[in-house]
C-alpha cells in the first residue's frame, strides 16, 4: 500500500503541463522532449502499477482538503483500465500532435492544456471519492476549453462557447447531486458504498438523474450531445483525444462509477432507473448513427459516430448484468482505439491532402495506402466486423442484454451494426474504388502522423484477435467485473 | 497458465496457411507471384481431408477461445465437405493462375481470395459460435472482392447488391448466434444446437435468414444471378462450388429437423429447386443460367438438410460442388480452346459433367441422387425424382449457351483442361468410390431396369420439353433486380435542414446567456490562467505525496 505511485503518475502529466506554459513558442525541442518524456515515464509507471494491481495490491493517497472533503487517489482495477488507455493514447497523440503542429503558432499553450487535460483524465480515473472525482471532472471541463478554441477562428470559438454552455450546467447538476447525496450520507468513497437508506427512493431517483445529467453531458447522451459534433472544429489531435479518451470517456467512466460504486447495481435495479437509462443509451446509439449518415464532413460523421458508440459503454453499465458490464468496460478501451485511429486518419486526410468532405476521399486509397488501410480497419471495427475490437464488445453487450432480461438490446445492436455499415462502407468504397479527382493531391510522407494511426489500428485488431487472453482489455474488464462488481460470477 | 495451443496443429495449419499466402501480394515483388500461389493455398486442407480430418485444437487466447475440428461441428461427413471445398478452390486457383492477366487489381483479388478460402474452411471446422461467426464473416464479406474484381458497371452493381445482402445476413446471424449462445449458456456448437432443438424460434429464424442468403435460398437468392456473371470465371467457380456451401453447412450445423423453421426451409428449398431452374431458362448469359441452376440445386440440398437427411445433403453438396465448380471453369476452358477439335472435346467433357448433375446413370450424380432418395421421406424423394426434369431443362440450355460462346484461344489450354478434367472426373467418379468403400450400400441396384427407368424418365421428359419450349418461346428475358442506391440512404426525408443543429445552440436562451459571458477575450490569453490552474493541482498533489 503506497501513496507515491498514483501521485507520481499524476505528476508525469502535470509537471510538463506547468513547465510548458512558460516555454517560449520557439523552444520546440525542449517542449517536445518534455511532453514525450512525461508520456513515456507515465507509461513505465503504469506498467509497474499494472503488475502490482494484477497481483491484488491497491494504491491510495489521501489529502483532507477541509473537514468532510477528502481528496483521495485510489487505484483499483477499473481505474487502471482507464488510466492505461489514456496513457497509451496520450503518448501516441503527443507524437501525432508534434508532427501535426510542427512550428505552428501557440504550440506552448496547446501542449500545456493538452497535458493538463490528460492529467485531469488521469486524476479523474484514479479518484477514490466523489469529491475528488468532481474536482478533476471540472479541471477537465476547463482545460478542454482552450483546446477546442485553439484555432481562434469563428467556428472554433463558437464550438468552444457551445461546449461550455453544455458543460457548465452539467457540472452544476453533478455538484448538486453530490451535495444532496453527501448531505445525507457523509463523504462517499468508492470503496465502501454509502448507506442510502436515509434517503427516500424518490430523492434517490432524483439524485441519480442529476448524476446522469452531470456525466451525461460529457458522455454525449441524448439530448445533451449537441456540443460534441460542434467541437470537431478543433484541431485533429484534440478531436482524437476528446473522442477517444478525455472528455466523452470521462463521462462514460463517471456513469460506470455512479451506477456501480455510488449506488450499486442492486440499488439501481431496485430504484427502477437502470432500464430507463439503458433505453436512453440505446436511443442515443441509434440517433447518433442516423445523424452520422446525414453528414458530409468526415469529422462530423465521425463525431456523431462517437455519440453513438460511447453510449455502448453507458448501455453496458446501465443494464447491470455481468456480461453487459464486461462488454461496456471493454468498449471503453475498444472504442478509444478505433475512434482515435479514425480521427488520426481524418486529420491526415485534412493536413496532407486537404480533404475534409466525404467526396474528397475518392481514390485516396491509392495515394495514401497506409492511412486508408488504418481508416478501413477502424471503420470495420466500428461496424463490428470480427475479429476487430468492436465485435467483441457487441457480442458481450448482446449476451448481457439477454442476461438482464432485455432482448431488445440485441435488436439495437443489430440496427446499430447496419447503420454503421451504411455510413462507413460508402467511405471505404470511395477510398478504394472510385477514381480520384483530376486535381487530387496529397501524400502520406509524414511518419509522425501515420505511425500513431498504424499503431492504434493494429491495436484495435489485436485486442479483438486476442480478446480471450488475460492481458487484453476484455480480460481486464472480466477481472474488474469478477473481482469487484459481481464476485463469484464466472463468465 | 494453459498452453497456447492445445491439441493437434493440423486444423490450425489448414486455416493459417491460406491466410499467410494471402499476405504474398504485400511483398515487394508479390504482385506477380500472388496469382501463382493460389493453387497452393488449399493444399493443407486437402491433405487434412484425405487423412479423414483428424484431431481438434483449442487456442484459448485467440478471439473468445477458438475451437477447431471437423468433429466438433456435429455435421455428418465434415471431412468430405472440407476435401471438396479444398479441391474446388485448388483447381479454380490453378485456372486463375493460368488464365488471369496480372494487373493492378490482381494483388487485391489474390489476398481476398485466400481470406475467403480460409473463411470457407473455417465454417466447416468451427467448434464454437464465435469462430464460426468470424469464419462466416470472412467467407461472406471477402468474397465481395471476387465479385467486383472486373470493376465494370455490372460488377459494381452486383457488388452493391451482394454487400447489402451479405451485411444484412451477417447482422441476422450475429443476433441469432447471440440469442442461441445465451439460451445454451455456452458458445460451444454442440450445446447451442441442443438449445435450438428445444425451441428458440427467433434465434433460428435469424440464423436461417443469415444462412439462407449465403446458400441462395429463395427469396434471398437475388445476389447469385448477379454476382456469378460479374465475377471472373475462377471466382464464379468458387462462389457456386464452395462458398454457397457455407450457408448449407450453417443449416446442417444449427437447424434441427422437425422445427417450424425447418419446415419453412423445406418449402423454400423446394420452391427454389423448381422455380430457379425454370427462371434460369430465361437467361441468355451462360454464367447467369448456371447461377440459377445452382440456386435450384441448393434448394434440393436445403430440403434434404431440413428433413434431417444430413448425410445425403452432404453427399449431394460434395457432388454438386465439384461438378458445378467444373462447369463454371468450363466456361473459361471452352473459350480458351485453340482448335475446333479441342473445343468439341471440352464441350463433351462439360456435357458429361452436366449429365452427372442431372443424374444420368451411370454417373456419380445418378448414384448420389439415388442414395439421397433412399434417405429422404417419400414425398421429398418424389420431388427429387421430378426435379430431374427441370434440372435437365436448365442444363441442356447451359450446354447450348456454352457451345455458342465466343472463342478466345489461349496457349495454356492443355493445362486448364487438365484441371477441369480432374474436377469433373472426381464429380463423376468419387460417389462410386465412396459407395464401394462403405459396406451395406450396393451401387449395383442403380443398374436394374426399374431404377434406370426411374432415373431416365424425368430426363427424357426434360429433353422433350426443352425442344418444345425452344419452338414456342423466345428464351431470353432480361431480368435484373434493382435495389436502391446506397447513397439514397444518406438523407432520410424525416431529417431535413431543420434538424441540422439540434439542441441548445439554436435556442435564444443559451444565446443570450452566452452574450454575457465575457470569457472569449479573457480566455484567449489563458496560458497564465491555465498554468495557475495546473499549479494549484500540482501543489495539491505534492501535498498528497507528502501526506
Amino acid at each position: 500500500m503506497s501513496g507515491a505511485l498514483p501521485a507520481l503518475i499524476l505528476m508525469t502529466s502535470l509537471a510538463p503541463a506547468v513547465i510548458t506554459f512558460f516555454l517560449a513558442q520557439e523552444s520546440h525541442r525542449l517542449r517536445n522532449m518534455l511532453n514525450l518524456g512525461g508520456a513515456v515515464l507515465k507509461l513505465v509507471l503504469i506498467v509497474a502499477m499494472l503488475l502490482s494491481v494484477a497481483g491484488g495490491a491497491t494504491h491510495e493517497a489521501t489529502l483532507p482538503l477541509a473537514p468532510g472533503l477528502v481528496m483521495l487517489l485510489r487505484v483499483d482495477a477499473l481505474a487502471l483500465l482507464f488510466v492505461s488507455l489514456s496513457a497509451v493514447l496520450w503518448l501516441l497523440t503527443t507524437i501525432y500532435a508534434i508532427a501535426y503542429f510542427g512550428t505552428k503558432a501557440e504550440a506552448s499553450r496547446f501542449f500545456g492544456f493538452f497535458s493538463l487535460c490528460v492529467a485531469a483524465t488521469t486524476g479523474l480515473a484514479m479518484s477514490g471519492s466523489l469529491i475528488s472525482f468532481f474536482l478533476f471532472f471540472e479541471l477537465l471541463t476547463l482545460a478542454t476549453w482552450p483546446l477546442v478554441a485553439h484555432k481562434q477562428d469563428k467556428p472554433s470559438l463558437r464550438a468552444a462557447r457551445q461546449y461550455l454552455a453544455y458543460a457548465l450546467p452539467g457540472s452544476a447538476a453533478l455538484l448538486w447531486a453530490i451535495i444532496w447525496l453527501e448531505s445525507a450520507t457523509g463523504p462517499v468513497l468508492f470503496t465502501d458504498p454509502p448507506d442510502l437508506s436515509a434517503l427516500e427512493p424518490a430523492s434517490l431517483r432524483a439524485i441519480f438523474a442529476l448524476f446522469i445529467i452531470g456525466v451525461g453531458v460529457k458522455a454525449a447522451l441524448l439530448p445533451l450531445h449537441g456540443w460534441l459534433p460542434a467541437a470537431m472544429a478543433a484541431p485533429a489531435p484534440v478531436s482524437a483525444l476528446l473522442h477517444a479518451v478525455a472528455v466523452v470517456k470521462a463521462g462514460a467512466f463517471g456513469a460506470v462509477r455512479v451506477i456501480h460504486d455510488v449506488f450499486g447495481a442492486e440499488t439501481v435495479a431496485a430504484l427502477g432507473v437502470g432500464m430507463p437509462l439503458a433505453v436512453l443509451a440505446s436511443a442515443t446509439i441509434l440517433w447518433g448513427s442516423i445523424r452520422a449518415l446525414q453528414q458530409d464532413e468526415i469529422k462530423k460523421r465521425l463525431a456523431f459516430s462517437t455519440v453513438s458508440q460511447v453510449s455502448y459503454i453507458v448501455l453496458g453499465a446501465a443494464l447491470g448484468s455481468p456480461a453487459a458490464m464486461i462488454g461496456g468496460l471493454a468498449h471503453l478501451v475498444h472504442q478509444g482505439l478505433m475512434k482515435i485511429t479514425l480521427f488520426f486518419c481524418a486529420g491526415i486526410y485534412d493536413e496532407r491532402a486537404g480533404v475534409r468532405r466525404i467526396d474528397g476521399l475518392n481514390g485516396l486509397g491509392a495515394r495514401m495506402p497506409w492511412t486508408s488501410a488504418c481508416f478501413s480497419l477502424g471503420s470495420m471495427g466500428m461496424i463490428g466486423l470480427p475479429p476487430l475490437a468492436g465485435f467483441v464488445s457487441k457480442w458481450h453487450l448482446g449476451l448481457g442484454g439477454l442476461q438482464a432480461g432485455a432482448p431488445w438490446v440485441v435488436a439495437v445492436l443489430v440496427a446499430s451494426t447496419l447503420l454503421n455499415a451504411a455510413y462507413f462502407l460508402p467511405l471505404l468504397y470511395r477510398l478504394w474504388f472510385l477514381p480520384a479527382a483530376t486535381d487530387a493531391r496529397g501524400n502520406e510522407a509524414a511518419p509522425g502522423l501515420v505511425v500513431p494511426a498504424v499503431v492504434t489500428a493494429v491495436a484495435s485488431l489485436g485486442v479483438g484477435l486476442l480478446a480471450a487472453s488475460a492481458v487484453s482489455p476484455l480480460g481486464w474488464a472480466r477481472l474488474i467485473v469478477e473481482r469487484g462488481y459481481f464476485p463469484g460470477v464466472g463468465t | 497458465m494453459s498452453a497456447l495451443v492445445q491439441g493437434s496443429l493440423w486444423p490450425l495449419l489448414v486455416l493459417v496457411w491460406p491466410l499467410l499466402l494471402g499476405l504474398v501480394p504485400l511483398l515487394p515483388a508479390g504482385g506477380r507471384l500472388a496469382l501463382r500461389v493460389l493453387p497452393l493455398a488449399p493444399l493443407p486442407a486437402l491433405g487434412f481431408a484425405l487423412a479423414g480430418a483428424p484431431g481438434t485444437v483449442r487456442v484459448p487466447d485467440l478471439l473468445l477461445d477458438v475451437q477447431l475440428g471437423a468433429g466438433l461441428t456435429g455435421m455428418p461427413g465434415g471431412a468430405l465437405l472440407i476435401g471438396m471445398v479444398a479441391m474446388v478452390w485448388a483447381v479454380a486457383g490453378w485456372q486463375a493462375a493460368l488464365s488471369m492477366a496480372p494487373g493492378p487489381q490482381t494483388g487485391i483479388l489474390a489476398g481476398f481470395w485466400c481470406l475467403t478460402l480460409a473463411g470457407n474452411l473455417g465454417v466447416l471446422m468451427a467448434g464454437d459460435a464465435v469462430t464460426f461467426y468470424v469464419a462466416f464473416a470472412a467467407v461472406s464479406l471477402a468474397a465481395w472482392f471476387l465479385v467486383v474484381h472486373d470493376r465494370t458497371a455490372a460488377a459494381l452493381h452486383a457488388g452493391r447488391v451482394y454487400i447489402i445482402l451479405a451485411v444484412l445476413g451477417e447482422a441476422a446471424l450475429l443476433a441469432g448466434l447471440i440469442l442461441a449462445a445465451q439460451a445454451a449458456g455456452s458458445t460451444g456448437i454442440g450445446a447451442m444446437r441442443a438449445a435450438l432443438t428445444e425451441g428458440a424460434t427467433p434465434a433460428l429464424a435469424l440464423m436461417v435468414a443469415g444462412f439462407g442468403i449465403k446458400a441462395g435460398m429463395m427469396p434471398l437468392h437475388v445476389w447469385l444471378p448477379l454476382a456469378h456473371p460479374a465475377a471472373p470465371v475462377p471466382g464464379s467457380a468458387v462462389l457456386s462450388g464452395a462458398i454457397v456451401k457455407a450457408g448449407l453447412a450453417g443449416m446442417l450445423v444449427f437447424l434441427p429437423p422437425g422445427t417450424a423453421m425447418a419446415a419453412l426451409v423445406l418449402v423454400l428449398g423446394l420452391t427454389g429447386a423448381y422455380g430457379a431452374a425454370l427462371w434460369g431458362l430465361a437467361q441468355g448469359n451462360i454464367k447467369a443460367a448456371l447461377a440459377w441452376s445452382t440456386i435450384s440445386q441448393m434448394g434440393l440440398m436445403l430440403a434434404l438438410a431440413a428433413t434431417g437427411a444430413g448425410a445425403a445433403a452432404v453427399a449431394w453438396a460434395l457432388h454438386h460442388g465439384l461438378a458445378k465448380g467444373a462447369l463454371f471453369l468450363a466456361v473459361g476452358v471452352v473459350a480458351a480452346a485453340r482448335s475446333p477439335r479441342q473445343r468439341l472435346a471440352t464441350l463433351a467433357l462439360a456435357g458429361a459433367i452436366a449429365a452427372s448433375v442431372a443424374g444420368l446413370p451411370p454417373t456419380g450424380g445418378a448414384l448420389m441422387k439415388a442414395a439421397a432418395k433412399g434417405a429422404a421421406s417419400p414425398g421429398l424423394a418424389l420431388a427429387i425424382t421430378a426435379s430431374g426434369t427441370t434440372t435437365a431443362l436448365i442444363l441442356v440450355w447451359v450446354i447450348t449457351l456454352l457451345a455458342r460462346g465466343k472463342a478466345a484461344p489461349e496457349p495454356s489450354w492443355p493445362l486448364m483442361v487438365a484441371g477441369l478434367a480432374l474436377l469433373g472426373g472426381l464429380a463423376l467418379g468419387l460417389p462410386w468410390a465412396l459407395a464401394s468403400a462403405r459396406p451395406g450400400l450396393d451401387p449395383g441396384y442403380l443398374l436394374t431396369p426399374a431404377a434406370l427407368a426411374e432415373a431416365l424418365l424425368p430426363l427424357a421428359v426434360g429433353l422433350v420439353l426443352f425442344v418444345l419450349l425452344r419452338r414456342l418461346l423466345p428464351l431470353s428475358l432480361p431480368w435484373q433486380p434493382r435495389l436502391p442506391r446506397l447513397t439514397a440512404l444518406r438523407r432520410p426525408p424525416l431529417a431535413g435542414r431543420r434538424l441540422r443543429r439540434p439542441g441548445l445552440s439554436r435556442s435564444s436562451l443559451s444565446r443570450s446567456c452566452l452574450r454575457y459571458l465575457p470569457a472569449d477575450g479573457f480566455l484567449r490569453h489563458w496560458p497564465a490562467a491555465g498554468s495557475l490552474m495546473a499549479l494549484t493541482v500540482l501543489v495539491m498533489v505534492a501535498l498528497l505525496m507528502h501526506a
